[in-house]
């Protein structure tokens, strides 16, 4: 401490320290919350078409056609370690060649500040409900959810599932028109 | 010449640092109590970021109340002649060699 550059660089250094501190300290206030929520979705038009996949095998397999409300209130999920989430919908199937199919049909990012209150009518999916084969067609158990990450400023970086969750069926015949 | 004193005496270095580390703490705690109730982490590191402009300002420069206690030195003992002579001698010497390194640069 006996110099100007002494002293500034303990002053920077313990600065940088408490700054790590307090940045630790925001984590532990919100590592142990709950970022559940409910979450109300529905479909409204469900089709499903058999269809050349070009952007795989080029044969043709079963591709979903599905809109969608989706309700929700994510304003409670946002604290100040929060500084975004992103939805996104699942599609949960199982299908005779896979035990577990899911398929990431739409997302989403919400940015802090942004309205958080959603409460969407008769969506498109963003992303192809392709299926790897013939599993969509006549299938009685497909399962619709959101899940979001949580950005946080520091900490972990969890997936939330909404407590929600959709069941419908598809048609047992092919929609004709392409 | 202006008489500028730019040290700090030991006590006044203790004291630099206390006030430093006191200063950014207390800051740091306000900043995180303030973060916290307005739910806005870039507030607490705002708060922090006044804190180290204060301590800086406060405890970097040698202020003069940190110059308060200053060191008592032993008195100077009076030397003899003969040990203050080889001093002069030196001088001397130094100084020619000076003069030659100049010599040789200009020579070059």
């Amino acid at each position: 401490m006996h110099t100007v550059l002494t002293r500034g660089n303990a002053t920077v250094a313990y600065s940088l320290s408490v700054l790590a501190c307090l940045t630790f300290c925001c984590f532990l206030s919100t590592v142990f919350l709950d970022y559940r929520t409910d979450a109300n979705i529905s479909t409204v038009r469900v089709l499903v078409k058999n269809v050349p996949d070009y952007g795989a095998s080029r044969e043709k397999h079963d591709l979903g056609f599905v809109t969608f409300d989706l309700e929700t209130n994510l304003t409670s999920i946002f604290n100040w370690n929060v500084k975004q989430l992103f939805l996104y919908l699942t599609a949960e199937y199982q299908s005779p060649t896979n035990q577990l199919n899911q398929v990431v049909l739409w997302d989403k990012i919400i940015l802090r500040g942004q309205n958080a209150v959603l409460d969407f009518k008769n969506m498109n999916t963003k992303y192809y409900f392709w299926d790897d084969g013939n599993g969509l067609k006549d299938n009685r158990n497909v399962s619709l959810y959101l899940s979001w990450n949580i950005i946080p400023n520091a900490g972990l970086l969890p997936s939330v599932q909404a407590t929600g969750r959709h069941l419908f069926k598809f048609p047992a015949e092919y929609a004709s028109n392409i | 010449m202006l008489d500028i004193q730019t040290h700090m005496d030991f006590v006044g270095q203790a004291k630099a640092e206390r006030w430093s580390r006191l200063i950014i703490t207390v800051f740091g705690v306000i900043g995180l109590i303030y973060g916290a109730v307005v739910q806005q982490f870039s507030q607490t590191v705002y708060v922090l970021g006044v804190g180290f402009l204060l301590s800086a300002l406060i405890t970097i420069p040698p202020w003069p109340i940190y110059r308060r206690n200053p060191m008592k030195w032993q008195k100077p003992v009076l030397t003899d002649q003969k040990t203050k002579d080889p001093k002069t001698k030196d001088q001397k010497t130094k100084t020619s060699d000076s003069s030659d390194e100049k010599e040789k640069k200009k020579k070059k």
